[in-house]
């Protein structure tokens, strides 16, 4: 037989085997069996020496197109091969996308402390500066300071817890002294009026106390947020306008707000700021006891007599001030039904904010 | 402050509609706390006729009794009142009316006898506190009269609050002149027409015959008088009275006692009546002095109550004894009772800052101290004694005697204080008009005059509104009567702000976000601790100074100030434990408190304590449940270490008597730059028993003042490798009493510059294999030039010398 049909038969064998294989592996075989240092169809190219000079051009010519057939069909059907096999291997791989996820459990931030990054966040993009203060208060800054002095009736509105005073001295009233927990964080204004320079705009989140028995909407420890602005030309304007961005920041944009006239001793004039209620919009019902508004805070101009105590002339400066209940937003914002909560650390409470 | 506004509406007129009237009231600064519709109280009780009237067949007090209600059929009606008659009107219950207290009338059985009503005392229905028998009421009114209509009820009583500037609206004509100036309308004061009625029923001699007043010391009783009221006959009051101090929430108990009760809630003046003859020194005079108490003198007081004096309390007393305790409560023995004929009015003024601390002191409150307290106008106390006394004259058959004792040794007089018109506007951000400002001063009783300056007002305050001290207190006044809703919101226009943090403000936030991010979990729990708890954690005394304790603390184990954090949080952990949840992770930051003998306000520390018991999470799919032990709270201070980028950090294992808290072997010390930032470790078992909680727990306890001080917020960059690194594993067999922190000292410092970093990857302990009381530590050690890449022979003779040296130094062997 003549080495070109030779090669033919080679090729047309070496073609069916490529097609019969059925997995990259067996391809392979056919490939080193045929293609191989000692394949069959190298066999040839090795003995090219050997064939007649005349016939080499054409044997050499079948040989190499033998090759080249041979090489197309192998990738060829490598590509096919390697597709499925690849479609098979993510076959197999597929999963259950809807099992859990793998992840590293992440904290929670206790909803007071979120509350109060929140209103500092809105505070300070209105330029105010963050202050704290000692929660343990000399009766001055807690009262006198805020022009309540000794045995003013405004200070039977709070009920307020005193310390045990190691310094010697006595007080006038059997049970009360002149240290105590302060019962509201307006002190932390007296101190950065004495120490600041002017202007002021601060705010002043921190833990109060006050002799209230725990029950659902009572804690004898809870939190506001004192604010103040001292600076030259500030109205009651101002004070309205600031709150007004605040609840609506706080409770949304649709939520109105309305000052009522009230009586603070560190500011004249006073108000009480009610939020529209979030529930009936203002009809009246259950959440706001018919009125359509919640009370959120307390506020006012600072009293002349509080910045003359601070060496704050009257004349030329005016500010305002205001207390938020952190509290109170948590029951109004998330409905806390029972402020105790707060303090129980009890786990699937924490973890739901 | 309850205030009846049929009563109002004797004064000023009261808008009808409730509700609005109610919002302007508390826009204005008169906080609404309650309505109260007493008609209400009243449905279906009605005018009966009494039918027949027979003795209860099994009781020998009760009737039965049948009543014409109105009704088709009479309606039989078991009776205990010992004045019930045939042919006589009373109120009748009917089923299904509730009377005051929530009492409903239900159809019932009495020993036996069907019940289908009641007839009402005057108490039952909260009319008054005679309870002697039935009301037995006129016999105009037709059956079946609805009682509310007979009483004049349908009244509405509002429950106000009166803040504590406001005296003058501690009282009916206060309000009247508030509604007034809140509607810009008229009012009607009564106190002139109730001083005329004087003349007609003065009699005898003058008082200053056998009456003095005394008063040592002035500031302590600015003003005295005293008039007397002779042939009074004390006995219930006459309806209207009764009813009116009712609806302003007293209760009537006699017609002299009411007087000086329906006095005090319509002029805000309190009033004492005493018996005269009580007061009588033996030639019939009477002697008051009004005097310092003496520190423990006793008086016992109206309400029975024997009380110990101090001299900072004043009293009323004649020569011999104390006989009340000024601005507060009369005393018992002189009260005005039954037999009393001849009755001694005090209409006076105390100190109010005496009167409050007494009042608190003595942890009593009266309706006279709680005014006396926001203080009384002394300019009125004369002239409403003249009302008082003539109505007392008129409600108990008595005459007055001529002429009053009034002793004034400190008048009030008021300064008058200039109003600034533009300034007042500019301050609001408004433009209120003069006229405004000029009629509503007026209205509140000011006088008002212009002075030289067009846009100022003189303006001269009342003296019963001590709070108009200042030029601002009329501001408020103005402000709040033009409405505060009708300003203009605006934003303050300063130019001189920055909203900042400060350093310590962001180092907290980023310990917040470290100890979030690293899965615990933020809460609170209370600054109050239990006395002993520092001994029962066992915490080692020292450093913490002395417990603040609290004067007057809610409960007992709530009477100190907590000097750690860590029982709070147990205390959550034993919560946690006893409502099955198992994994938990709490950390808190928080204040802790340390006082020291002769020191007045305590050290506050800041703390941020942890614990961990349990494990993050509970078994899943794909991931098993590790529990928590020392190394996860370790793990979380490396979390802080490394984000506050905390320098040379350090864990020293603490000793049994270092830490009696934490189980020995389990505990360290954690510090930085050589200080002290905390503890770390597994809570002792015993610990945690104490306080309830279920070992094991890992906690924490850090300084955060430390930490902020030792945080070093800005990092310097390095550059990152651009050269191939070379790791090489290697095992030491060493013993147990060698630390990681050694085997990490000898390495770094062996390795030279050419070692990158080591990490620990493996610890094995084999008694066979390892040996006894030896331990295998694998370490992955990584080596790295920063300008080549290291050839292998290069990395063996840096890997040769390190192991040289970590033989030698710690007797490790390498393991194959």
């Amino acid at each position: 037989m003549a080495i070109t049909e030779e090669l033919a038969a080679l090729e047309a064998e070496t073609l069916a085997a490529i097609e019969a294989a059925d997995t990259t592996s067996a391809l392979e075989d056919v490939r080193v069996r045929v293609l191989g240092k000692a394949g069959t169809l190298t066999g040839y190219l090795r003995s090219m020496g050997s064939v007649p000079k005349e016939e080499r051009a054409a044997v050499g010519k079948a040989v190499n197109e033998a090759r080249v057939a041979v090489e197309e069909a192998l990738a060829a059907r490598k590509a096919v091969l390697e597709g499925a096999e690849l479609a098979a291997a993510i076959d197999a791989a597929a999963v259950d996308v809807t099992l859990p996820g793998r992840s590293q459990q992440m904290g929670t931030r206790h909803l007071i402390n979120g509350i109060i990054d929140e209103v500092s966040d809105i505070f300070m993009g209105l330029g105010y500066k963050v202050y704290e203060g000692s929660e343990i208060e000399t009766d001055y800054y807690n009262f006198t300071a805020l022009n309540a002095p000794a045995d003013h009736p405004s200070r039977s509105m709070q009920d307020t817890f005193y310390v045990h005073d190691l310094s010697g001295d006595a007080a006038r009233v059997r049970g009360e002294s002149d240290v105590l927990l302060r019962t509201q964080t307006s002190g932390v204004q007296v101190h950065v009026m004495e120490d600041q320079e002017l202007p002021i705009y601060m705010i002043a989140p921190g833990k109060v106390y006050r002799r209230d028995v725990a029950d659902p909407s009572h804690l004898p420890q809870f939190h506001q947020i004192e604010g103040l602005v001292i600076d030259k030309g500030i109205t009651f304007g101002d004070l309205k306008g600031t709150l007004d961005y605040f609840c609506k920041q706080v409770f949304g944009p649709e939520r109105k707000t309305r000052f009522r006239a009230h009586y603070f001793p560190f500011t004249e004039p006073s108000a009480e700021a009610d939020v529209s209620c979030g529930i009936c919009h203002g009809e009246g019902c259950r959440m706001c006891k018919g009125t359509g508004w919640l009370e959120i805070l307390g506020c006012g101009m600072v009293d002349p007599n509080v910045l003359s105590m601070s060496g704050i002339d009257p004349e030329e400066y005016s500010g305002f001030a205001f207390g938020i209940g952190v509290e109170r937003i948590a029951c109004l914002k998330y409905n806390v039904p029972d402020l105790r909560m707060l303090l129980e650390g009890d786990m699937r409470f924490l973890r739901q904010f | 402050m309850k205030v009846s506004l049929k009563w109002l509406s004797d004064y000023t007129a009261v808008p009808a509609d409730l509700k609005a009237f109610c919002d302007k009231l508390d826009l204005t600064g008169t906080g609404v706390e309650g309505v109260e519709t007493l008609g209400e109280a009243f449905d279906g009780v009605v005018v009966g006729q009494v039918l027949t009237c027979e003795p209860h067949p099994d009781s020998d007090h009760m009737h039965v009794v049948t009543v014409n209600v109105g009704a088709e059929e009479p309606v039989q009606i078991v009776c205990g009142a010992p004045n019930i008659a045939a042919d006589i009107k009373v109120p009748v219950a009917t089923v299904g009316a509730v009377l005051p207290g929530d009492f409903k009338i239900k159809k019932s059985k009495l020993r036996g006898v069907v019940s289908l009503g009641m007839c009402c005392s005057q108490r039952e229905l909260g009319l008054g506190s005679d309870h002697s028998g039935i009301w037995i009421l006129p016999d105009e009114p037709p059956v079946g009269t609805p009682i509310a209509d007979i009483i004049g009820s349908g009244d509405t009583v509002l429950d106000l609050e009166i803040t504590p500037n406001r005296p003058d609206c501690l009282s009916m004509v206060g309000m009247a002149r508030e509604v007034g100036a809140m509607y810009q309308q008229p009012v009607h004061y009564p106190l002139a027409d109730d001083v005329a009625k004087l003349a007609d029923c003065t009699a005898g001699e003058d008082v200053a015959a056998t009456v003095s007043v005394e008063i040592p010391e002035a500031v302590r009783c600015p003003r005295y008088t005293a008039r007397v009221i002779d042939n009074v006959k004390v006995g219930p009051s006459p309806d209207w009275l009764a009813e009116r101090v009712s609806a302003a929430g007293g209760r009537p108990i006699n017609n002299v006692v009411d007087v000086t009760n329906y006095i005090l809630y319509l002029y805000g003046q309190p009033l004492h009546a005493f018996d005269y003859d009580t007061l009588k020194a033996e030639d019939g005079s009477v002697s008051v002095v009004v005097r310092a108490a003496e520190d423990g003198e006793k008086l016992t007081t109206l309400d029975g109550e024997e009380r110990e004096l101090t001299s900072d309390m004043t009293v009323i007393a004649t020569p011999q004894r104390a006989v009340a305790l000024a601005g507060v409560m009369g005393g018992l023995d002189t009260e005005v009772t039954e037999g009393t004929t001849t009755v001694l009015l005090e209409s006076a003024t105390f100190e109010h800052g005496r009167t409050s601390r007494t009042s608190r002191n003595l942890g009593l409150i009266s309706e006279a101290s709680m005014r006396y307290e926001r203080r009384v106008d002394d300019n009125l106390c004369e002239v409403v004694s003249q009302a008082a006394a003539a109505l007392l004259a008129e409600v108990s058959g008595g005459t007055v005697r001529p002429g009053v004792v009034d002793v004034y040794p400190l008048p009030t007089e008021a300064a008058p204080l200039p109003f600034r018109i533009p300034r007042f506007n500019a301050m609001m951000g408004a433009e209120i008009p003069a006229e405004f400002v000029h009629d509503i001063l007026v209205r509140l009783g000011c006088a008002v005059s212009a002075s030289e300056n067009e846009d100022a007002l003189q303006v001269l305050p009342p003296t019963f509104r001590p709070d108009l001290e200042r030029e601002i207190d009329l501001y408020e006044e103005v402000l709040r009567l033009w409405g505060m809703d009708r300003i203009e919101p605006t934003l303050p226009g300063g130019r001189k702000r920055v909203g900042t943090r400060t350093d310590e403000q962001q180092t907290r936030r980023l310990v917040n976000d470290t100890l979030r991010a690293s899965g615990m979990n933020e809460t609170m729990t209370y600054s109050f601790a239990e006395p002993g708890d520092i001994e029962r954690l066992r915490l080692p005394a020292e450093g913490l100074g002395q417990a603040v304790e609290l004067l007057n603390p809610l409960n007992a184990d709530q009477s100190v100030m907590r000097q750690s954090i860590i029982p709070g949080l147990l205390r959550s952990v034993a919560y946690n434990q006893s409502r099955g949840v198992k994994n938990i992770q709490l950390y808190e930051i928080g204040t802790v408190f340390f006082a020291a003998e002769g020191r007045k306000k305590a050290k506050e520390r800041q703390r941020l304590a942890g614990v961990l018991a349990g494990a993050m999470d509970e078994a899943a799919w794909n991931r098993p449940a590790v529990p928590f032990d020392f190394f996860d709270g370790k793990g979380v201070l490396e979390n802080l270490a490394r984000e506050l980028a905390l320098p040379k950090v350090r864990f020293r294992a603490l000793t049994a008597e270092e830490a009696p808290q934490l189980q020995p072997g389990r505990a360290a010390e954690m510090m930085a730059n050589g200080a002290v930032m905390g503890w770390v470790g597994e809570i002792h078992p015993l610990v945690a028993e104490a306080f309830g909680a279920q070992a094991p727990i890992v906690a924490f306890e850090l300084d955060l003042d430390a930490l902020v001080r030792a945080a070093q917020p800005a990092r310097p960059y390095v550059d990152v490798p651009t050269f191939p690194a070379v790791t090489v594993d290697q095992a030491f067999v060493v013993g147990e009493d060698v630390s990681h922190e050694k085997m990490m000292q000898v390495m770094t410092s062996a390795g030279g510059k050419l070692l990158e970093s080591v990490a620990l990857f493996d610890v094995y302990r084999d008694d066979e294999r390892v040996g006894v009381g030896k331990k295998s530590l694998a370490y992955s050690l990584t080596y790295r030039a920063a300008d080549r890449t290291l050839t292998s022979e290069e990395v063996e003779k840096a890997h040769g010398k390190l192991v040289t040296k970590v033989e030698k130094a710690t007797g490790a062997e390498v393991r194959g």
